[in-house]
């Protein structure tokens, strides 16, 4: 073993130039696959926290009827005990229930169509940390006679507002009586979304509740759940256990957000397996040419008794120490590309367009470690993969042949 | 005297040519224990057929290889491994040294495969190495050393395991008049000192008398089996 060992060392050095296409191939192959990794969890954790986390939540429940007539009068039965009993279950990071409805917004200058969102303070900046969107103004701390409203920056440029301003909302009462109420504008917030923005105004939900005859109201449950990956799994437990509710996920609400993530993965997934699979095939053709090289040689070797499986290792073993320094070289290049391109940011190309998808136009890639591993053990593994073929040539040779090879 | 290698008769027809070459026809020798045989015979006349047919390297058409009272000829390819390890020392025309390991660690290398102690290893081959006059050479690398040297450091390499028998198939195709000579007095040498039987193909005009018996071989059958009295 150890001379075996000694020998594709030496032979990975007597062929130096070969090492390092080879070397330079994997690191290559490797940077590349890491670099794809770490941008699609940008994008992907990036999209979470703006759209997902902070805007949509992973799970909506509502009234069946709310969705195309988002009033007070669809609200859920029973909506405050149902919250209490999902937010009581195991699963359940983070869970707001609202009182939602579609309305008016009006300044004295302008108005335009608004969903206002009756919520509890410390509930909701649990479930969408709107606390922490606040661009300007407090949340909802000020003890004002009017009651606070926290709006979006694009809706305070559209109704020509700021904080302090006083605003009045629009909107019908559980029997579908016109109810109008003054309020002022405490807090400004900001998300990717310009749409979001413009479109959801948030007030407290007993003030809100007042307003349309009914204090415990709630048309709307927005649960983030612990674990985001289980989100089609949780959906249906809810569904089960409340048939009569609509119970969607965030893809059911946002396709296009979901098919643009899934299509970002399917390319990546393309990608990773080009790089991979070109790098493979390109170790292969180089080690099969050194095995052509060394017919000879390894006739030799088989004839003065050498076993094939021995000469089958060797061959694996030369492969496998190159694809070692070839990965390892890789994984540490890596490492510092991601960390430089963490502080620097990268630039994603015609991306203000996607900004009202929820995209960043820049992103900050950053890689668990185990990523690296994975990345670097799937490159090593088709490297080792690649030199199967040629050192199966090689054992196939027969001694008597190999040794009148010129 | 012993008998270490008897063939009955031999044949091996190629049959992967368009028409079949008959390389050996009906062979049938004997080798004793301590011999020091010359195939000889002009290209083609099936020197290195035969040589890897009793060598265990391929297999013949017709006829037994029989060593150690085994027909050789009907084993598995897995055993043939070990035996030929075991039993068999093999000298090659040219490039018969792992290119990337020195001088001793070539020499040592089939000892290894054998699994010898690394002192007794190391010793021998030393030993050998200063029996075929390289002692100066024990970390040199084939690439540095002369086609002669390189087949000397090859006879160490056959003899140190001590094998029943050494097979050289034209080891001096490739060498000079001087160098040639040197090889075949080693050889020779060893023949007697180490008492190994000793086996060479050639068709080297300049070599065959240092060898005691000479076994001429034209289109595959034996023409001639001359034994000569020789110190
Ligand atoms: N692998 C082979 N396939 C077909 N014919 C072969 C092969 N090896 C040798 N021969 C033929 O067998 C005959 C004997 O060859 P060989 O044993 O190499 O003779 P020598 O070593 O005396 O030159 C020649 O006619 C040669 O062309
Ligand atoms: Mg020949």
């Amino acid at each position: 073993m150890y001379t075996l060992i000694k020998i594709s060392l030496r032979n990975i050095w007597r062929n130096r130039s070969r090492t390092l296409v080879i070397t330079t191939a994997l690191v290559l192959g490797i940077m590349g696959g890491i670099f794809s990794a770490a941008i699609r969890l940008a994008a992907e954790e990036q999209q979470f926290e703006d759209t997902i986390e902070n805007m949509v939540s992973h799970i909506q429940i509502h009234h069946p009827e709310f969705i195309a007539n988002p009033e007070a009068h669809y609200r859920i039965p029973d909506g405050k005990r149902i919250a209490e009993e999902i937010g009581d279950q195991a699963g359940t990071a983070a869970l707001s229930a609202r009182l939602v409805m579609d309305g008016m917004a009006a300044s004295a200058n302008m108005n335009t169509g608004v969903r206002i969102k009756g919520i509890q303070k410390e509930a909701e900046s649990q479930t969408t940390k709107l606390d922490q969107l606040l661009e300007e103004g407090t949340y909802f701390e000020e003890d004002w006679r009017l009651p606070s409203v926290v709006i979006g920056r694009q809706l305070a440029k559209d109704l020509l507002v700021e904080t302090g301003s006083r605003i009045v909302l629009t909107f019908q009462d559980i029997d579908g009586e016109i109810v109008s109420s003054s309020f002022r504008v405490e807090a400004l917030y900001t998300v990717t979304s310009r749409r979001f923005e413009e479109r959801t105004v948030f007030v407290k939900a007993d003030v809100l509740g007042e307003l349309v005859g009914e204090t415990d109201a709630v048309t709307e449950i927005a649960i983030l759940i612990e674990d985001a990956e289980r989100y089609r799994e949780v959906t249906d437990d809810l569904r089960t256990q409340y048939p009569d509710l609509e119970i969607r996920h965030w893809a059911d609400m946002e396709p296009a957000l979901y098919y643009s993530l899934e299509v970002l993965d399917q390319m990546l997934i393309y990608l990773v397996g080009v790089i991979i699979l070109g790098v493979s095939f390109g170790l292969l053709n180089t080690i099969l040419m050194s095995i052509l090289e060394r017919v000879r040689e390894l006739g030799i070797l088989l004839s003065i008794g050498m076993k094939r499986m021995k000469v089958f290792s060797m061959v694996v073993m030369e492969t496998t120490m190159v694809a070692l320094i070839g990965g390892v070289a890789g994984l540490i290049l890596s490492f510092f590309m991601i960390r430089i391109l963490n502080q620097h940011g990268v630039n994603i190309p015609g991306g203000e367009g996607l900004e009202d998808f929820g995209f960043a136009s820049v992103l900050y890639p950053d890689l668990p470690t185990s990523f690296y591993f994975e990345i670097g053990g799937v490159v090593i593994l088709f490297a080792i993969l690649a030199s199967i073929y040629p050192a199966w040539k090689a054992i196939r040779l027969a001694p008597a042949e190999a040794v009148r090879a010129e | 005297m012993q008998t270490v290698i008897k063939t009955e008769g031999l044949s091996k027809t190629y049959t992967n040519t368009a028409v079949p070459v008959h390389a050996l026809k009906d062979v049938n020798l004997e080798f004793k224990e301590g011999e020091f045989t010359a195939i000889v015979g002009p290209s083609g006349s099936g020197k290195t057929t035969f040589l890897n047919v009793i060598g265990g390297l391929d297999k013949p058409t017709k006829g037994k290889v029989v060593i150690d009272d085994i027909d050789i000829a009907t084993m598995k390819e897995s055993k043939l491994f070990d035996f030929r390890m075991r039993h068999i020392g093999f000298v090659f025309q040219a490039y018969n040294l792992i290119p990337v390991l020195t001088a001793v660690e070539n020499v040592s290398f089939i000892m290894l495969l054998q699994k010898r102690p690394k002192k007794e290893m190391e010793q021998r081959a030393k030993e050998m190495l200063e029996q075929v006059g390289l002692s100066d050479k024990l970390n040199t690398r084939p690439a540095q050393l002369s086609g002669g040297q390189q087949q000397r450091v090859a006879v160490a390499r056959a003899l140190a395991s001590r094998p029943d028998f050494v097979l050289a198939d034209e080891p001096t195709a490739n060498l000079d008049t001087e160098s040639a000579f040197n090889l075949l007095d080693i050889m020779a040498r060893l023949n007697k000192e180490e008492n190994i039987t000793l086996i060479f193909s050639t068709h080297d005009q300049r070599v065959i008398d240092r060898a005691r018996r000479v076994i001429t071989l034209v289109d595959g059958a034996v023409d001639k089996d001359e034994h000569f009295e020789r110190n």
